[in-house]
């Protein structure tokens, strides 16, 4: 067997696992786990395209799932709109959105880009939580907003199983890593990482960094969105702290950053590490140790960072190339 | 109209303790160029110092800096030398290295959340201490007592910090290794104990506006938080790395937060607040009182 059967052989082993795996977890918690588990590895892996390929370190995407989730929930609530209508035109939104966000931030160097983009969401936040009407479309502020479960069907992106929510969230993910895939090998993957390895070298070069990170931006906000839409599918109800927070667009760039960011496995990787941890450490401490998951995180990072800088994906890359190289090399074995 | 002056009065004593709260990130800026995220976790670990210290050995709540200075600098000190050297070892020739700045963010989440886990979430105030909701009247104007000591406190540190860099020794070496480690290192300058000192010094002031704190404000485990997103805005409109644009950029904060509510619903000064840091880091990312170059 050759190098590239074995490697996709093995993609394809994984995904037929992902797909079967809603037969094998009939506990309605663990699937919920599982779907909060693609939900961020979609998450890290849209952040990935401005934060990993682009060099800069955003910390505000949580506004994106915000617009996301509001854009498709107001639509749904006060027009009838069906949600997978209400994803794309957030979507639309959000492009906006990040491109005016990112027209001014990023000419800014590292720390202040960060600090920027978390001054914009957080600046968002407190203003969708001040808004009850925003012209004709009612936001209801702090309270958030509820959506009835009246008519469950897949024209109206809402089940009373967790089955389906798995399936879609699992082919968006799929989706993105394709597209990860595409724009790392296309000639606007090589522009962004060139841009956010040496910005001047890149410029001398020919390369529009700053326009091409608009671009990163746009998709990547674009992205994001469509999971804010999901969010607010599965859990049914939004507001202000939970869709817009801080601790999202924290949590995306822990993942991105453990498992690896720049690469394509790594958010994958890291949500596959840290979700269950966060999850079950709440589920099995959460009244005796509060806050333990985070602790792992802080600790986790901290070490990662220090001993592994390009995130855990690099020891695991290796070791699965040690793997791939041993069994070509030797394609008696493998049968 | 008195109203008004009675809330910038008031937003100018509690803006100059956000000051004082954002002082050390602005000295740890200056010469580690690193923006540090977990600040307002050493806060919240200064706060808890302090409350200890007053509450265990019954002394004023002002007397326990003695206590609480020294150990936060000692806390940052190892802090910086154990876990944040490392990084910078490794990361040589960066001048900004971004890689410090995550493990910061991963430093406060492992501060809260061990104080939450040791010291539970419960709010706590200092009991029967002397400064608890003492007013001065002052022509015709409540002014709090424990807030103008507070102001005092933060006037007093800043002045200290900059008398401290400008005349002392070590103070002369740590502005020279800001300017440049590489000829500081050259001219016989341990940058790394530099380093050191300078998060020290960052943490204690951080000690310092804890102390100031605890006689009115609650102690729990998230209270850093409140402080960090703050302390981020105040040294960036004051000017990254300027010790006296710290507590000026505190004091715009503050008093748009106590003036605001005057004219506007009060959760839309937060906004406000957001949108003139924003506006600051577009025309002038240096800040309101910054220079160009860093000190």
């Amino acid at each position: 067997m050759t190098r590239e059967k074995l490697q996709s052989l093995s993609l394809v082993l994984i995904g037929v696992i992902a797909f079967g795996l809603p037969l094998l977890v009939r506990s309605p918690t663990y699937l919920h786990i599982l779907v909060l588990l693609f939900l961020y590895a979609y998450l890290t892996t849209s952040w990935n395209l401005v934060g990993g390929f682009a060099g800069v370190l955003p910390l505000g995407h949580s506004t994106f799932v915000g617009i996301g989730a509001y854009t498709s929930t107001v639509l749904a609530l006060q027009y009838g709109v069906s949600p997978w209508i209400g994803m794309i035109i957030g979507g639309g939104l959000a492009v906006i959105v990040g491109v005016l966000i990112g027209l001014p931030t990023f000419k800014m160097r590292g720390a202040y880009f960060a600090l920027a983009t978390i001054a914009f969401a957080e600046g968002i936040r407190v203003m969708v939580e001040n808004i009850e009407y925003l012209g004709p479309f009612k936001l209801n502020g702090p309270r958030g907003l509820q959506i009835p479960p009246l008519n469950t069907g897949l024209a109206n992106f809402m089940f009373a199983e967790k089955e389906p929510y798995y399936y879609i969230i699992l082919v968006m993910l799929i989706a993105v890593l394709a597209l990860t895939y595409f724009i790392s090998r296309s000639k606007l993957g090589y522009y962004l990482s060139a841009g956010g390895e040496e910005p001047e070298a890149a410029m001398a070069l020919g390369v529009n960094v700053a326009r091409c990170k608009l671009i990163a931006m746009a998709m990547s906000s674009f992205l994001t969105a469509l999971a804010g839409t999901f969010w607010a599918q599965f859990t049914l109800f939004i507001h202000p702290k939970s869709v817009m927070s801080l601790d999202i667009s924290f949590e995306i760039a822990f993942i991105a950053l453990i498992g690896g960011r720049g690469s394509i496995a790594g958010p994958v990787l890291g949500a596959i590490i840290l979700r269950p941890v966060s999850d079950l450490c709440r589920i099995y401490f959460g009244d005796k140790l509060p806050g333990l998951h985070l602790i792992i995180f802080g600790v986790l990072l901290i070490v990662v960072m220090i001993f592994q800088p390009r995130g855990l994906q690099e020891p695991l890359t290796k070791l699965y190339n040690r793997f791939l190289d041993r069994f070509a090399a030797q394609p008696d074995r493998i049968r | 109209m008195l109203y008004v002056l009675e809330d910038t009065i008031n937003g100018i004593l509690i803006g100059s303790i956000y000051g004082l709260t954002a002082l050390g990130l602005t000295v740890i800026f200056g010469v580690l160029k690193v923006i540090n995220f977990a600040h307002g976790s050493l806060l919240m670990v200064g706060m808890y110092t302090a409350y200890w210290a007053v509450v265990l050995t019954g002394i004023h709540p002002y007397l326990a800096l003695i206590i609480v200075a020294p150990v936060m600098y000692f806390f940052g000190y190892y802090l910086q030398n154990i876990i944040i050297k490392p990084i910078f070892k490794a990361e040589k020739d960066v001048r900004e290295p971004i890689t410090v700045i995550i493990v910061t963010t991963g430093v406060w989440y492992v501060l809260d959340n061990l104080s939450l886990l040791i010291f539970g979430p419960q709010y706590r105030t200092l009991q029967d201490n002397p400064l608890r909701g003492k007013m001065l009247e002052f022509a015709g104007m409540m002014l709090s007592i424990p807030k103008f000591w507070g102001f005092v406190i933060a006037i007093v540190t800043a002045a200290a910090v900059y008398w401290f860099f400008q005349k002392t020794r070590m103070g002369r070496a740590i502005r020279a290794t800001s300017l440049d480690r590489e000829s500081a290192s050259l001219m016989g300058i341990n940058q790394y104990r530099i380093y050191n000192v300078a998060f020290g010094i960052g943490t204690a002031i951080a000690g310092i506006a804890g102390v100031t704190l605890v006689p009115f404000y609650n102690v729990f485990p998230s209270v850093g938080v409140l402080f960090d997103i703050k302390g981020f805005i105040i040294v960036v409109l004051g000017g990254l790395g300027s010790i006296g644009g710290a507590i000026l950029g505190g004091i715009i904060v503050g008093v748009i937060e106590s003036v605001g509510p005057q004219f506007m619903a009060a959760t839309w000064t937060e906004a406000i607040v957001y949108g003139l840091f924003l506006m600051v880091l577009f025309v002038k990312p240096s800040g309101l009182f910054g220079v160009k170059y860093d000190w």
